[in-house]
């Protein structure tokens, strides 16, 4: 039998004074492609990185290519974190920069990266056409990078591995921000790559999964365990008791008007390239809405709007909250009805921060904390910390947590306020099946009281149930608006929509 | 025009150098209240210009934009930018016969020429606002009796006044009022209100003058913050050359020290910078500096004179005349130096390697932050105006450093600051030429505390620290930085 690809013995990594990962054995021989799944913060993720060679970690690690292979002799990661860079090689953002036309061109062009990479990785341009189109990207090569949306960027990533081709690819949870067609699309690519001998490990807690996964193992009490069938996973994710939530939000937020948000005919475009064409909607005040469409179709540019985010809302017909937007009032006297999370505002959101101050800062809609709190609110942020099981780490940074604990803070962050309006911009990002379900129940909780809600998320198992109407936008126009059955909804009907859409 | 300043009487000169209030949050309970409702028309559209007419609109106030013609013509990047961003785009007669707040955001050279074409379409009683004073202050420039001049100065580049608004914060900026200009002694409530505008009233605030800015604004950016950060990177690469360190590792250390080294002030100030070395590399760093301040102090003591006296301004305007011949020159030679012309090198330099390895620039960052602060003291400008125009803004500077070494520098400063950095760096090599003949590599290049035991006299360390803490700049520092502490760390490497 030959040399196994990945043979790691005795592995040991510590991360600030604890032990993350301790004497764990993995052997992956050629032809096994693995899935490795589990509870979010379990190490998962340092595994990876440890693998890829981007973490130090004592023990034996060994990885034999095969050098009769045309694959790339390399073990790459696609990180399930993504930042990507200005021209200056600093990855210095600000949220609302992507919506803020500057001549001052800051980063690269898809095309101009893309030559970079080939560059980089003496690879042949030629190569990448297939798998942009695959991919519906080709249209997208003139944009800058600052332009694309969350789910474009890790198409991006993807688009990259897979044309490098290496012998070991390792995908950190890669369908995160993928609509439903991409997934597809992303899962016959992998089967194609492993076909051709790329050996896969498949971070990830999605259930439709590439038909080539034929291993599956988790990570429990920092060693790694090896089951026969996803099924067998579940069993290991422990059973999280449902906590009663703080009093402070089981009260009806307090509406300053009936009116939520009315757009009328928006018109969004950057040069030639329109991102909204004649968009036309209305929320009022309590209703719980869908937002769905394609990867690019313009979901988060209209959430900016409502967020008081994009300058382009100024020459628009568009009211907030009663109000007529662009007559006298400041954009913190819009959010301080809203919270918001999306994958972009995690991006970009101030890592240095604790986890406590970062849950607090949601009360001012600041990124980090600027302020001391009167006693009376910070009372709440303590209640809210424990709530979400972060007591223990509250004093920690934010960027020395999992992506899953920080995504679990910005939650906090977004309800701390009890506002009026809810958006969620696929909010559980990261988070494991458990968290996910929670959370949604507690979404579900909170719209009772009604909080009025929009709801950004591709996959329709993992939605809360208060969902009652549904807006679907494809290339910044709105092809649908209707009621939710929540009859059909059990039976994922939108799943086989979303479908017939996509084609 | 007379350079405004020297036609004051010496009691007047000092009375304006001395404003100089740290102003407490209170001050700013009415908001943007004064100019809500108001037309604010804002002249030039680039790095402050876009950034502050953003801010100012999403504060709820009413702006618009106005170019020269040929910039609306031909559609050129102002005329995009703000276009784009959906602002309302006018030449000056369509726009300013209307505006209440005129805000003047073109480059300080060209203030005379378009302060001379929008002031007799200003109408009566509006405000003419400025982001620097030079042209008020070193020109001379006479405005209307009937029109307000105020000042709102965001101590930062335009981009980062931009970045620090949406995240809920701001930057810290200076305000002032011109005395021969208050004519309804509405000035001050609207320099706070614009101040509020941009967010600047978040991130600690100061009350200056027009000739207080301008005095210090042009001594900080000359000698600490551009002057001799350029100097100090070119003799240390070219140092470490001379002594056969790798061209790549002397490239990175260089360009990417000055920010890692610098980001301690923002915190600890110039003893937190100094803390971060071992005892016996902090002693070394201690005596090295103290050397380079008597070296130094006659070149800070005649750019402040020739600041104080107007003469810097006068051969600056005369290159101007002269279509900045020496500018240019200064420029391309900056451009052709070894360290500029060597990109970093793919090598790995830890944190704390930047401190271990590059002594040198620990000591010339101390005496450059204190030498630049007591002359600014010396002649007659408050401690608090000092500290921001040295220790502050030295890490903001340092990160364009790192971005794209001394060209994006030179780019991203004012024009001002350009041509008197490029001053400062032309007298102050040769001045340390028999220094730099005695620094070897344990200063610069290789980690100082090698084959040392690290013991050092108790006395001695004492003695040092008690020096380092006790200077005037760090105990306006630890209350001025109180306010600030929230900024963002910027970091690159
Ligand atoms: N840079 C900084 O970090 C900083 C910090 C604080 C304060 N400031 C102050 O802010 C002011 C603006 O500086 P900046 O750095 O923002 O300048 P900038 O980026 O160079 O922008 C200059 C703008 O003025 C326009 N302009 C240039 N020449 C003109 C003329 N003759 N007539 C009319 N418009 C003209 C330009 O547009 P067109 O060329 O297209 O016409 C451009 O939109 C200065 O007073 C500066 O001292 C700057
Ligand atoms: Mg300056």
């Amino acid at each position: 039998m030959s040399q196994p690809v990945v043979h790691i013995q005795n592995l040991n990594l510590q991360y600030q004074q604890s032990l993350v990962l301790q004497d764990l054995n993995w052997t992956i021989l050629s032809g096994e492609n693995w899935l490795l799944d589990g509870e979010s913060g379990n190490g998962k993720t340092s595994l990876a990185k440890v693998i890829a060679g981007l973490l130090a970690a004592s023990g034996n690690i060994k990885i034999n290519f095969n050098d009769t292979n045309k694959l790339t002799a390399k073990v790459l990661l696609v990180e399930s974190w993504y930042q990507f860079k200005n021209l200056e090689g600093v990855a210095n953002f600000y949220y609302q920069q992507r919506y803020t036309s500057q001549q001052a061109k800051e980063t690269l062009t898809v095309k101009a990266e893309l030559a970079y990479y080939a560059k980089e990785n003496h690879l042949s341009i030629d190569d990448v056409e297939p798998i942009l189109e695959i991919f519906n990207f080709s249209s997208l090569q003139n944009s800058q990078l600052i332009e694309l949306s969350s789910g474009e960027h890790k198409k991006l990533q993807l688009v990259k591995a897979l044309w490098l081709k290496p012998q070991v690819l390792i995908l950190d949870q890669p369908y995160t921000g993928l609509d439903f067609k991409s997934r597809k699309s992303l899962n016959l690519l992998l089967d194609e790559a492993a076909s051709a001998g790329v050996t896969l490990i498949l971070i990830s807690n999605d259930d439709d999964l590439p038909s080539s996964i034929n291993r599956f193992a988790t990570i429990v009490n920092k060693k790694l365990v090896t089951v026969n069938t996803k099924i067998d996973l579940q069993q290991f994710i422990p059973q999280r008791e449902n906590k009663t939530i703080p009093t402070f939000l089981r009260t009806s937020p307090v509406y300053s008007s009936q009116q939520i948000a009315k757009m009328e005919n928006i018109q969004i475009s950057y040069g030639d390239k329109k991102v909204l064409k004649n968009v036309s909607w209305e929320v009022k005040a309590g209703e719980k809405w869908l937002l769905q469409g394609h990867n690019g179709s313009g979901k988060s540019t209209l959430l900016s709007l409502i967020n008081g985010d994009h300058p382009q809302s100024y020459a628009n017909t568009l009211y907030l909250f009663g109000n007529k937007r662009g007559s006298g009032e400041s954009i913190w006297d819009i959010k301080q009805h809203i919270g918001l999370i999306s994958p972009e505002f995690h991006w970009y959101f101030d890592a240095s921060a604790t986890v406590w101050e970062s849950v607090a800062s949601g009360l001012y809609d600041s990124v980090g904390l600027f302020r001391q709190l009167p006693y009376s609110k910070s009372i709440l942020v303590d209640e809210l910390v424990e709530y979400f099981g972060l007591t223990e780490e509250k004093n920690r940074l934010l960027n020395t947590l999992p992506l899953g604990a920080q995504r679990l803070v910005l939650l906090a962050r977004t309800i701390i306020k009890n506002p009026e309006l809810l958006i969620l911009d696929e909010p559980c990002q990261g988070l494991d099946k458990q968290q996910t379900q929670h959370f949604n129940q507690l979404v579900d909780e909170l719209c009772s009281n009604g909080m009025t809600l929009i709801y950004v998320g591709h996959f329709e198992s993992q939605l809360p149930n208060c969902l009652e109407k549904k807006i679907v936008l494809d290339n910044g126009e709105v092809i649908l608006i209707e009621k939710i059955d929540k009859e059909s909804k059990k039976h994922k009907a939108s799943d086989a929509l979303s479908f017939a859409l996509s084609i | 025009m007379a350079n405004y300043f020297n036609t004051l009487p010496l009691r007047e000169k000092l009375n304006q150098l001395g404003v100089c209030e740290f102003m407490d949050n209170a001050e700013f309970a009415d908001g943007v209240n004064a100019l809500k409702g108001k037309k604010i028309v804002v002249v030039g559209c680039g790095a402050q210009g876009l950034n502050q007419g953003l801010n100012l609109r999403d504060s709820g106030l009413d702006v618009s934009y106005t170019l020269r013609k040929e910039a609306i013509e031909s559609k050129r990047d102002s005329w995009k930018n703000a276009t784009e961003n959906n602002f309302k785009v006018g030449t000056y007669e369509e726009l300013i016969p209307s505006a209440d707040v005129v805000v003047n955001l073109t480059p300080d050279k060209q203030h005379t020429a378009v302060v001379n074409a929008i002031m007799p379409l200003m109408k009566q009683g509006s405000t003419l606002l400025y982001s620097h004073g030079f042209n008020i202050v070193e020109e001379g420039m006479q405005i209307r009796k009937d029109i307000t001049v105020i000042m709102v100065a965001p101590k930062c580049p335009g981009s980062e006044v931009r970045a620090e608004y949406v995240r809920g914060f701001g930057v810290p900026t200076l305000i002032a009022v011109h005395p021969e200009n208050d004519p309804e002694g509405k000035g001050l409530a609207q320099a706070k209100a614009y101040c509020v505008g941009t967010g600047g009233h978040r991130a600690g605030v100061l009350k200056s003058s027009f000739v207080a800015e301008v005095k210090s604004d042009l001594m900080g950016e000359q000698t600490i913050l551009c002057g001799l950060l350029q100097t100090g990177s070119i003799l240390s690469f070219d140092k470490m050359i001379e002594k056969g360190i790798d061209a790549g590792y002397a490239s990175k250390l260089v360009q990417y020290g000055v920010e890692v080294i610098t980001e301690a002030l923002k915190h600890g100030g110039v003893s937190g910078m100094m803390d971060r070395l071992s005892n016996v590399a902090k002693v070394k760093a201690f005596e090295v500096s103290e050397e380079l301040k008597d070296i130094m102090r006659p070149l800070f003591q005649k750019h402040q004179d020739d600041i104080m006296s107007g003469e810097f301004s006068r051969i600056m305007m005369e290159d101007w005349a002269n279509g900045d011949k020496n500018l240019l020159a200064w420029r391309a030679e900056t451009g052709e130096t070894a360290f500029e012309k060597t990109p970093a090198g793919d090598v790995k330099i830890g944190e704390q390697e930047y401190f271990d390895n590059y002594l040198l620039m620990v000591a010339f960052v101390r005496a450059g932050v204190e030498l630049a602060f007591e002359t600014m003291v010396e002649a007659g400008i408050k401690p608090e105006s000092a500290y921001y125009e040295s220790l502050h803004e030295t890490p903001l500077i340092a990160n364009t450093i790192a971005r794209k070494k001394l060209f994006e520098m030179n780019r991203v400063i004012s024009d001002t600051a350009e041509y008197g950095c490029y001053l400062f760096d032309q007298a102050c090599k040769p001045l340390l030429a028999d220094f730099m003949k005695k620094v070897n590599t344990d200063l610069v290049g290789k980690n100082f505390n090698e084959g040392k035991d690290g013991s050092v006299d108790n006395r001695r360390l004492v003695e040092i620290n008690e020096i380092l803490r006790s200077h005037q700049v760090e105990v306006v520092g630890v209350k001025l930085r109180k306010a600030m502490t929230a900024m963002k760390a910027i970091k690159t490497a």
